[in-house]
């Protein structure tokens, strides 16, 4: 079984963890621009994030057979600061046709404010001026009803953007719909706590069926880890589904979603 | 996909095990000082109890996750400029 991990954070994660994914089946992951548990204090320092995103994090994968793919942006988190976050949107352009980038992302909101909102329209401006696919971060918690409703509808306001390029990650039982209502891409991720759980993950592809759905771990610098992805399959499969079934969620959506980029380079199988 | 009797056996333990754990978060927190005020007063822990109640509802009632998502979301306006 060959999966792909749609959403990790390998800048946070230990070469153990690569090994893991490896040993595990893991050909391919995406990465998208997050908050790195501080707020930075320059645009050059997201500068240098993105070379760490473009150059380093591609060479550490490929060591243990993983194609590592990237996004670009400011984080809703740091996007609270407009100044800060002008300046490093203004990086991301002459990026964007880097063999490794697929679009914008992981932009959205954090707690649903004006510059927070602000920000992430100027994002979605970019995106739209230059043929991006968007990889949207939904607010976790009391807030992501909220943020999703925003966000989407923001989205839908503008013309220019098909749905079908945008994937709405951390979606959950009562975003989900938000999400393949209007023809998105919906992501479940699998974090421990503050996201869903192999079951619940489980249980929404049951619910929902599991066309233009991706399954991620999201691991980052937090209590996370790439076992997540993997033991969503074990709980798929215990449930009777099969082997092929389990493809087209774990390596063929992804597939499915990424290969709108040209960059993209797997191709859906079965 | 295995039958309801056949998942509730294979799920029981885990779930007593949730609710067991779930029944001692409330009484560590009604231990410690000023833990009877927090039961009875504290928003969160109502609607925790809201969302106990659900669950605990009798038939017809699949969607439990999604109102207990529903019970913990932000439910005011968008903001405006």
């Amino acid at each position: 079984m060959k999966f792909i991990d749609p959403h990790i954070h390998c800048v946070s994660r230990t070469t153990d963890d690569y090994l893991y994914m490896a040993r595990a089946g893991v050909v391919a992951v995406s990465e998208p621009a997050f908050w790195a548990g501080y707020d930075r204090s320059s645009a050059a320092s997201f500068g240098d994030y993105f070379r760490h995103l473009l150059e380093v994090e591609p060479l550490r994968a490929a060591k243990y057979g993983i194609d590592h793919y990237a996004w670009l942006c400011i984080n809703a988190k740091e996007a609270e600061n407009v100044e800060l976050a002008r300046e490093v949107i203004k990086l991301i352009p002459p990026l964007l046709d880097h063999p490794r980038v697929l679009g914008v992302g992981e932009i959205g909101l954090n707690k649903n404010t004006i510059n927070e909102i602000t920000i992430f329209e100027e994002q979605v401006e970019i995106a739209a001026r230059f043929d991006q696919m968007i990889l949207i971060h939904t607010p976790h918690l009391h807030d992501k009803h909220k943020g999703t409703s925003i966000i989407t509808s923001i989205l839908k306001n503008d013309q220019r953007i098909k749905p079908e390029r945008v994937l709405i990650d951390h979606c959950e039982e009562h975003t989900i719909r938000i999400a393949r209502d209007n023809g998105f891409w919906a992501g479940l991720t699998v974090y421990p706590v503050t996201k869903v759980t192999p079951q619940r993950a489980v249980d929404i592809l049951e619910q929902f069926g599991p066309d233009m759905i991706c399954v991620n771990s999201a691991s980052d610098w937090g209590e996370s880890g790439p076992t997540n992805l993997t033991d969503t399959y074990l709980e798929f499969r215990k449930r009777g589904h099969s082997e092929q079934e389990a493809v087209n969620v774990f390596f063929n959506n992804p597939c499915r979603f990424f290969g709108q980029s040209p960059k993209w380079k797997l191709k859906p199988v079965g | 996909m295995p039958d309801a009797r056949t998942i509730l056996d294979q799920q029981f333990l885990e779930m007593r095990w949730r609710c067991l754990s779930l029944a001692a978060d409330f009484d560590r927190i009604e231990r410690a000082s000023g833990g009877a005020d927090v039961i009875a007063s504290d928003r969160r822990l109502a609607d925790l109890r809201v969302a106990m109640r659900r669950i605990a509802e009798l038939g017809g009632n699949a969607g439990r996750a999604e109102f207990v998502q529903s019970t913990f979301s932000d439910k005011t306006p968008a903001p405006t400029r």
